[in-house]
């Protein structure tokens, strides 16, 4: 009888008192109808099970991030050298160190060298047993295995060091972490550019934790609206599986005796069982997925299994919640039908939506979004008041775009009446009759889409302000090494050495130093004018000053800045300098070492090297000037690759290393972005496209769902000759129709959401076109997605078959 | 009855579902403008007939010729583009689809045979009007009533002019007064058409309006024309 004309509202019966315990026996026997009615129970209880549980698993996912990040935030703060207070002098019990990450094919490696300055007990950094003598390493397990993969092969170079160890889990932030602590010799600490003593590991939390920057602040608040939400709707969604043959079941009830309540309260009962198994499976896939996460590694980021625990709190909510929702929303559902002794009985024609409370929603949301604008900007404080005003408003305006959504696709189809081919009119008709199932499985896609895009204008606003032009030049110059060198042969050396470099085809290597006034013999050393000597050859002095011919021998001059007075700087032709300096790195007023400037010497302009430095002072030839003269010279090396060798960088970087344990190179690009920005761009992608197959999953299984109900209609349409394509369009249009509106509202709401929060933060608007693209392509990919996983069951649906009743 | 001049002639039709044989060996034959009754009790194989008839599904072993066409040696292409163009179906239950309204259940078959919509709904009022049922044409089947409901797909099973009309039990979900009806007309318009019917019923009251009686017994059909 399902489908029949209601005769009127069937009168609700008076509510009588309902004791405790009967509802309990009404529950309870939901709960066995959940089970005992054979394969097509189980399978309905086992879709609301895996789909709550899809669910349960990502909010408690979801749960575990802040403790995931605590437990790694407070490994690292334990392993980290810095300290706040006054240097460290070194003494028995300190440890001279210095950093000595790297980098390999795109992977960050973390290290430390390290030696022992006294016969003292030196601090140990966590997860290792000893300091490291010169010569030995230990390193992370993840680095351990690279090392010693035929992927690392190259790497090995790198590490001249014995491997005594594995650094355990207190030492890492993550199981995937490469890093390592190597020892070395004190006297390898004079190739070593920036070293400090420590006397102890790990920062103690200087008063209250900082407060987030208030941007980023809004980003978490948003972001987690955008993914969580989509997830209760899916949760609510689930709870609805198998909800048509389930009110068969409960009309049969009632022809035995069962009042309207009684049923309501065993539908409820069905749906509780249901949920609660759901939250085992959630907490399985949940159990699973952390060993999962705690197996892999995602730009950079590991996390250890035992890192991935749920906060009690939110835990507690998820177990309540959702078992509670899952009844509430069977309640909602049974609403609209009557369920009587003879067959369900749905409401023909049911309530036209409202507009006005589904306007006020994301108008409220608006309103109070709107006062914060510039609120967010830096500088400005974060208050708690604002955070809630803002996540309050970003919910709102997203709910409200679900709320919507049923009104638009009802008020478009409606609209569409019987034109257009069979497939389509077979779509609309369908979803004019009932578009509520249809909208409530889209309006996730809705929220994650209008999230995403508002975020993604907010990053792409933010991203853009934050992307800085470097000045730097990879054209001219691929790598730059800064080479410490303590005289000139050694920069010789170097040079060469990188010359010698598999993949390096070219190099411009300066040498620096300082030369001071001789004309100021004043005590005050400090106050002595210097001016920086930069010595080159000719191809080289070409890519940093702007010079016409150039021979050895010849030396050039490019003036400094004026402050040191009207006449300029004191290097000019015919000018003695003073090369002589104390290991203070002070001018030397006592033992001179005097240099006269060339006559010849010509006066040039400065031209931006390719790391985008405009140096000043004196340029010299090697025939000019030997740089053996110079008491401690910097060297340089800007590298050009030959991009026809394959892991130029790498050999380049390995050269570096044996030059100096803690030296790295750095690659030269046009524009930098800050990490964290491209990452949390990826992971919200990531989490949108993880959220909307979530949906799509939904998706079919209420499409799966409807098809099942139809069985005997779609035999009886084979019977009279009604092709598969015909219907496998109607499927089609009937996912897209809801879909298509669900991503122009989303469209729409998530350009004003990110309009808001780009106000908020006091950023100029920009749409990330590319952003918007991708997902609405990814909303596409999900209707074909649902399209084609419900076209076999479709086709195995419209068999003959189907028109036995025997 | 002898199959000279038949429009579908079964032969030996063997069919099995499972371990359970719904057919051992049926013939069947049936003329043009020819009303037929299957008869027999449940699960004797009548409907399994029926559906072998219609190309709905393939027989084990035997033959189905129409018209000089043999049916089982057909695609499932050409056999459901025979049962668009040539036959119609009438079933208990279940048949119309609930989202459309009546009258484009009706126009549903001329439309997937590519008749413009337009066209294809005059026509298909015309056949309602026929049935009477015009005054139900835009309502949707969950708002009418069994007996109306019934018309309407007797109406859709005409509207494309078959040459042979396949019913299952058509009044088996209605009251006598309503099958009654239900019948007359059907067999009033098939006749007027020329249109054969296969009607499976277990009624002899529905079976009265046939021209001749087949029953089918442990999946064994028998011609009672002589017995009659």
């Amino acid at each position: 009888m399902s489908g029949q004309e209601a005769p009127g509202a069937p009168a609700e019966e008076p509510r009588a008192r309902v004791s405790v315990a009967r509802w309990a026996a009404d529950l309870a026997m939901g709960g066995r109808f959940a089970v005992t009615g054979g394969r097509e129970s189980w399978a309905r209880t086992i879709m609301t099970a895996v789909g709550v549980g899809l669910g349960v698993a990502l909010l408690l996912l979801a749960s575990s991030v802040p403790t995931m990040y605590q437990q790694r935030n407070e490994r690292g703060d334990a392993r980290s050298a810095l300290s706040f207070g006054d240097e460290v002098k070194p003494g028995p019990d300190t440890l001279r160190l210095a950093n000595a990450g790297t980098t390999y094919r795109d992977q960050d490696i973390n290290g430390m060298v390290m030696a022992p300055d006294g016969k003292g007990t030196p601090p140990v950094p966590p997860g290792i047993d000893r300091i490291p003598a010169a010569g030995e390493m230990w390193v992370s397990p993840a680095l351990k295995d690279l090392l010693g993969s035929d992927e690392g092969k190259l790497l090995r170079d790198r590490f001249p060091y014995r491997t005594i160890g594995v650094i355990g889990d207190s030492g890492l932030s993550g199981p995937a972490e490469l890093t390592y602590y190597a020892g070395i010799s004190q006297k390898a600490f004079g190739h070593v550019n920036s070293q400090y003593h420590i006397d102890h590991w790990g920062t103690e939390k200087q008063g209250k934790d900082e407060p987030l920057d208030p941007a980023l602040l809004l980003l978490i608040i948003v972001g987690c609206v955008v993914l969580l939400l989509p997830v209760l709707i899916f949760i609510a969604t689930a709870a609805r599986f198998g909800g048509e043959r389930r009110d068969r079941r409960l009309a049969a009830l009632r022809l035995v005796g069962a009042d309207i309540h009684m049923t309501r309260r065993i539908a409820a009962g069905e749906s509780l069982f249901g949920s609660l198994l759901g939250l085992a499976v959630g907490t399985g896939l949940f159990l699973l997925a952390r060993e999962i996460i705690g197996s892999i590694e995602i730009w950079d980021i590991s996390f250890f299994t035992s890192d991935i625990v749920p906060s009690a709190p939110l835990a507690l909510v998820i177990a309540a919640a959702v078992p509670a929702s899952a009844v509430v929303v069977t309640l909602i559902a049974l609403r609209g039908i009557a369920i009587e002794p003879l067959g369900v009985v749905r409401n023909a024609k049911p309530k036209r939506r409202r507009l006005w409370w589904r306007l006020l929603l994301p108008l409220l949301g608006m309103a109070l979004l709107l006062p914060l604008a510039g609120g967010f900007g830096a500088g400005s404080g974060g208050g708690n008041m604002k955070a809630y005003q803002a996540a309050a408003g970003a919910v709102l305006l997203l709910i409200g775009i679900t709320a919507l959504l049923p009104w638009v696709v009802e008020a478009v189809v409606e609209r569409f009446g019987g034109r257009g081919s069979v497939p389509w009119q077979l779509a609309t008709r369908r979803l004019q009759l009932s578009s509520g199932t249809a909208s409530r499985a889209v309006s996730g896609i809705t929220v994650a889409v209008a999230g995403a895009i508002a975020l993604q204008m907010l990053f792409a606003s933010v991203g853009a302000q934050d992307r800085e032009d470097t000045g730097q030049d990879p054209n001219r110059a691929q790598l730059i090494a800064n080479v410490p060198v303590s005289d000139g042969d050694q920069a010789r050396d170097a040079f060469a050495r990188y010359r010698a470099t598999k993949g390096v085809r070219d190099l411009l290597g300066v040498t620096e130093d300082y030369v001071s006034d001789v004309r100021h013999s004043k005590d005050d050393p400090t106050s002595v004018p210097e001016e920086a000597i930069t010595v080159a050859d000719c191809p080289t002095l070409r890519e940093v000053v702007r010079i016409t011919s150039c021979r050895n021998g010849d030396v050039f001059l490019v003036d400094s800045p004026s402050y040191y007075g009207e006449e300029g700087g004191f290097a000019k032709p015919g000018a003695q300098v003073n090369l002589a300096y104390r290991d203070d790195r002070t001018p030397d007023l006592r033992q001179k070492k005097l240099w006269t400037i060339p006559r010849s010497a010509t006066k040039v302009k400065p031209r931006q090297d390719p790391t985008g430095s405009e140096r000043t002072g004196i340029f010299a030839t090697p025939g000019a000037f030997d740089i053996a003269d110079l008491p401690d010279p910097g060297a340089s090396a800007m590298i050009r690759l030959d991009p026809k060798v394959p892991d130029g960088v790498e050999y380049v970087r390995n050269t570096s290393a044996a030059l100096s344990p803690a030296m790295d190179v750095m690659r030269l690009t046009s524009t930098s972005q800050s990490d964290e920005f491209q990452v949390i761009r990826k992971a919200l992608f990531i989490g949108a496209t993880a959220t909307l197959l979530l949906i799509g999953a939904s998706m079919i299984v209420t499409t799966l769902e409807q098809l099942r109900e139809r069985k005997r209609l779609l035999s009886v349409l084979v019977a009279f000759g009604t092709r598969r394509t015909t219907l496998s369009w109607s499927v089609l249009w009937q996912t897209a129709v809801p879909v298509v509106l669900g991503l122009a509202l989303s469209i729409a709401g998530g350009l004003a959401l990110g309009v808001m929060l780009l106000k908020m933060v006091g950023q100029p608007l920009a749409v990330d076109w590319t952003g918007l693209g991708t997902m609405t392509g990814v909303g596409g990919g999900v209707i074909l997605l649902v399209t084609l996983v419900s076209l076999p069951p479709l086709w195995r649906m419209m068999r003959p078959e189907g028109l036995r009743t025997e | 009855m002898t199959p000279t001049g038949s429009l579908l002639i079964a032969t030996s039709l063997h069919k099995t579902y499972g371990h359970t044989p719904a057919l051992d060996g049926a013939d069947f034959s049936i003329h043009p403008g020819e009303v037929v009754a299957v008869m027999g009790p449940s699960g004797s194989g009548k409907s399994t007939l029926l559906h072998c008839l219609a190309g709905i599904v393939k027989p084990d072993s035997g033959s189905v010729h129409y018209n000089g066409r043999e049916l089982t040696a057909m695609s499932d292409t050409e056999r459901s583009g025979l049962r668009r163009g040539e036959f119609g179906f009438v079933f208990q239950f279940g048949q119309l689809v609930p989202e459309l309204s009546c009258v484009e259940n009706v126009a549903l078959p001329l439309r997937l045979n590519g008749t413009k919509r337009k066209e294809a709904e005059t026509r298909a009022s015309a056949w309602m009007e026929r049935l009477e049922v015009a005054d139900v044409a835009h309502k949707r089947p969950g708002e009418v009533s069994g007996g109306q409901g019934q018309r309407v797909a007797v109406a859709r099973s005409l509207v494309t002019g078959p040459r042979v009309l396949f019913a299952d039990e058509p009044t088996g979900a209605l009251d006598s007064l309503n099958g009654e009806r239900v019948m007359e007309l059907l067999t009033e318009a098939a006749r007027e058409s020329r249109t054969a019917v296969v009607l499976v019923t277990h009624e002899a009251r529905v079976a009265a309006y046939s021209d001749r009686e087949v029953v089918v017994r442990d999946g064994k059909a028998r011609d009672m024309a002589g017995v009659r």
